[in-house]
């Protein structure tokens, strides 16, 4: 099945079958690999993608449905890399093996854009993701200096 | 005789086509490591190479080549940052790209040494021998730069500086390395110039940067394994028998051959590899195929959808034997009532001291099996043509992986060439390479075409090479003093099991009379290296032991280890544990139900002192009536005798920290008729972001004694002891296995 997806503003032409997750869709048909495959299960957030501005797990997400929202990945998340999370997890050398943080960055988007000044128990409720490196700490506290760049 | 390896002087002659670049690969940062698929990296003009190990281009940039794999644990900063050192480019001018292990075999192993421990092209950088390496091919190629231009000046060598890749002298005269380059690669030394003394360092321990691979993490550019993209590439799933060893009985392709995308239904046997003269790499061996079938189809959820649909019978084999977890548990801990098969220490008479001593204590403890659980799941991508093989694969040791790769195809060495992705973790999953070895094994029977073969989840969860299940006997007898006067281990585990972390540790070392002894139990669990192996479980045995022991000596744990650890030769022990007394509260009140533990262990001992890296931890606990555990606060000192990137360190402290937590308070896989149980993060939980403690890193447990050992397993052994004795003092009950959350915890 063709069908017209927007991801990061484009529209994007894609054939393949409706109820292939949009995680494939996004990697395997459209070559867009940012996002990462994890679990298959929405367990470890590996996959997270905005969907119309909502943290989504794409890997539960069936083409079909995805149609009409706006998708936005770690490739759209900003043209240069200049998210004040971007900059913040490169300053305070966040990622290990680096493999789970698209989907905290997406996730901490998400988050920063609903509650600009996020406490850590909002912390704890939006970034769900697994990170098996052991990075929690400086996600929580990268997502702390995005907040403050982001409010001055 | 310089102990790094291959840099005798013939390595320093230039190559006499350099200049014309013919020799050189690639100037390309990380990213760019697997550009120019599927031949490998491009070959750009003009660049000179100095060694096989350093390249300066006429673009300026200096491209430096790493064996050891970058897992997250930064080792391509490390490398980057001994070249700054000693060369002094610009940072921003310094590419980091794997060594070509191809190039190793062609070349007469220029980057290693055949089936010696120093061709480990795994691992972490602060190495002695990879060290010295690094900061020589530095210093080589700065002297011979600087040759250069003291002679087309004619100034004194001596008179020239070096800084941000520019070379000046008083007089006004300057050039990049670019304008150099050519003349220094004729020049020559007798010998070759010593690298500078640490004191003269103004990079090495002065600055910390960050991991130069992070730019592309954060804009998803990075190409990890699973995102490797070839022309004509085609997908796979697959199954390996679900008990360990057993046989593929039948299959039915016709089931599943009309779904879309469906190409073909393939099997893989063990033995069906090609003998080869190449020598796997010390000391990873030769890991055999497993059954499996797996289906190849044009896009990767179709091979998974048709692998679920193809009907499959399975011949268990032996290890079906095995009904359930407790019986394995009950027959490891039966196996540590008998005398070992294996004396690894025997030190005075255990026997007669036990006979006449006042005070005996003795406890027996297990943990499970855990799996590595690296979050990019098993993959790779191989074509496989008669004459050439090429690989994609995300390897914790790319020289194994190029070994594998020849080995199962029959293919010349010459003509196998293995390409490095990022690794989405390792934590000891992907050195034995038995993924690349089932990768190649399924790409060879679709030939022609790239197959990319990705696990599920529950398929990688369930085809693990685990921590292996462990159990341990621990008996001591306590003198007047309190501390032991005799002591007798003795361990249980499955073929393969490591016994690091009890025969050679302090304990052992300070106890007058020692017997420790280990027995193999013949599972049918494969195992393999996970994050500190051995030594995750035996730090746990031992630690928790150590606090049974001060709690019958009537005195606090902390202390008594001070004591304890006070007769050991290496006197980091005691300067750790007083850097965490005095950091983290140790000894002040606390409310009913939380509890402080503490425990100290060294990974790396190599029987000299001192040596490894130690360890200490102070876990702060918080147990609620329903039996509720909290981590509140883990306190860590360590001792690597010196470091090199203070944040690098840091952040090797925090992982380790949050991975010996998981493996301690979340981790066991069950056995059920031969078969693992847990598939996915749904039955094999983890730690996540709300479950953190607050975790202190302490520098004040720093001995500087003349090494840089490794940093990123020791902290894996010891927070899991140091939360149980908190358990015990919070609620005085004593936890004798992992996971933690197993344990009934209730009080009231």
């Amino acid at each position: 099945m063709s069908v017209t997806l927007t991801i990061n503003g484009k529209p994007t032409e894609v054939d393949a079958d409706p109820q292939t997750p949009l995680l494939w869709v996004l990697r395997d048909h459209l070559g867009m690999t940012g996002t990462k495959f994890g679990c298959g299960i929405a367990q470890c957030g590996a996959c997270t993608v905005h969907l119309d501005g909502e943290a989504t797990r794409s890997c539960q997400v069936p083409l079909e449905v995805a149609v009409g929202s706006e998708i936005t990945t770690i490739e759209g998340l900003s043209p240069d890399s200049s998210h004040p999370l971007q900059k913040a997890w490169i300053e305070m050398n966040v990622p290990q093996c680096g493999y789970c943080q698209a989907g905290m960055l997406m996730a901490a988007s998400s988050l920063l854009a609903a509650i600009p000044e996020p406490t850590d128990e909002d912390i704890d409720q939006y970034v769900s993701n697994i990170c098996r490196c052991g990075t929690y700490p400086r996600v929580r506290a990268a997502i702390h200096k995005a907040a403050a760049e982001m409010k001055a | 005789m310089n102990k790094s390896f291959n840099l005798n002087r013939r390595k320093f002659l230039i190559s006499s086509f350099a200049a014309g670049g013919a020799m050189v690969i690639g100037t390309h940062a990380m990213a760019a490591t697997i550009e120019g698929l599927p031949a490998g990296v491009p070959t750009p003009a003009g660049a000179t190479e100095f060694t096989p190990w350093l390249t300066i281009g006429a673009d300026d940039i200096v491209t430096v080549r790493a064996t050891a794999v970058d897992i997250g644990n930064g080792t391509l900063t490390q490398i980057a940052s001994y070249i700054m050192e000693e060369l002094n480019p610009a940072w921003d001018n310094i590419k980091v790209e794997y060594a070509n292990t191809n190039r190793d075999y062609k070349e007469g192993n220029v980057y290693s040494t055949p089936g010696g421990a120093l061709g480990y092209f795994s691992g972490r950088s602060t190495g002695p021998a990879r060290m010295d390496t690094y900061l020589q091919v530095a210093a080589s190629a700065r002297a011979r730069l600087i040759g250069a231009a003291a002679e087309a000046w004619g100034v004194p060598a001596a008179e020239i500086a070096i800084k941000d890749g520019v070379l000046s002298h008083a007089s006004g005269k300057s050039a990049k390395f670019s304008e150099m380059v050519e003349a220094a690669s004729k020049v020559s030394f007798a010998e070759e110039p010593k690298p500078k003394d640490r004191s003269e360092w103004t990079w090495l321990q002065k600055k910390a940067p960050a991991k130069i691979q992070i730019p592309h993490i954060v804009n998803g550019s990075a190409i990890y394994g699973v995102d490797v993209k070839v022309p004509d590439m085609v997908y796979a799933a697959m199954m390996q028998s679900p008990v360990m060893g057993g046989k593929l009985k039948s299959y039915d392709a016709e089931k599943v051959k009309d779904m879309p995308g469906v190409l073909a239904v393939v099997t893989v046997e063990p033995g069906e590899n090609v003998p080869t003269d190449l020598k796997p790499p010390f000391p990873f061996g030769v890991n055999p195929a497993q059954h499996a079938v797996a289906v190849i189809a044009e896009h990767y959820w179709q091979a998974r959808m048709a692998l679920d649909a193809l009907p499959i019978e399975w011949d268990d084999g032996p290890g079906a034997q095995w009904k359930s977890t407790q019986q394995m548990v009950d027959a490891a801990l039966a196996a540590v009532e008998k005398p070992g098969e294996k004396v690894e220490v025997s030190n005075g008479d255990v026997e007669a001291v036990f006979k006449d001593a006042g005070k005996i204590v003795e406890a027996n403890y297990h943990t499970p099996y855990c799996d590595q659980t690296p979050i990019e799941p098993l993959n790779g991508t191989a074509l496989v043509t008669p004459d050439r093989v090429d690989f994609w694969h995300p390897s914790q040791h790319s020289q194994e992986a190029f070994y594998v790769a020849a080995h199962e195809t029959g293919v010349a060495p010459e003509n196998v060439y293995f390409h490095q992705t990022f690794v989405g973790g390792g934590f000891g999953r992907r050195v034995f390479s038995d993924d690349a070895r089932m990768v190649v094994a399924v790409a060879k029977k679709y030939p022609g075409k790239p197959v990319h073969l990705i696990w599920s989840r529950e398929e990688m969860t369930r085809q693990g090479r685990y921590r292996p299940m462990m159990a341990a006997k621990l008996k001591a007898a306590l003198g007047d003093d309190g501390l032991p006067t005799a002591l007798l281990g003795r361990m249980s585990g499955g073929p393969g099991f490591f016994a690091v972390g009890m025969p050679e540790t302090a304990l052992t070392a300070v106890t007058p009379n020692a017997q420790i002894e280990s027995q193999t139990v013949p599972f049918h669990i494969l195992t393999g290296p996970y994050r500190g192996p051995g030594y995750n479980s035996n730090a746990f045995f031992v630690e928790t032991f150590v606090d049974e022991l001060a709690e019958a000596a009537g005195e606090d744990p902390l202390d008594y280890r001070l004591r304890l650890y006070g007769k050991f030769a290496d006197k980091g022990w005691v300067k750790v544990l007083e850097e965490v007394k005095a950091k983290s509260g140790w000894g002040e009140a606390l409310p009913k139900g939380q509890g402080r533990g503490v425990a100290v262990a060294n990974w790396g001992m190599d029987g000299k002192t001192p040596s490894g890296t130690t360890v200490a931890t102070v876990a702060k606990v918080d147990i609620a009536q329903d039996g509720t555990l909290k981590v509140l606060q883990l306190d860590v000192a360590f001792d690597t005798g010196r470091i090199l990137n203070e944040d690098a360190v840091r952040v090797e402290l925090e992982g380790g920290t949050i991975f010996g937590l998981n493996m301690s308070m979340m981790e066991g896989l069950n056995v059920e008729d031969g078969r693992i149980v847990e598939g996915n993060f749904d039955e094999y939980p983890m730690l996540r972001m709300e479950d953190m403690p607050k975790i202190n890193i302490h520098f004040g447990g720093l001995s500087d004694d003349n090494r840089y050992f490794e940093i990123g397993e020791p902290p894996a052994g010891v927070v899991g002891p140091a939360v149980g004795n908190a358990i015990y003092a919070a609620i005085g009950k004593r936890v004798r296995s992992t996971p933690f959350r197993l344990h009934d915890l209730t009080w009231s």
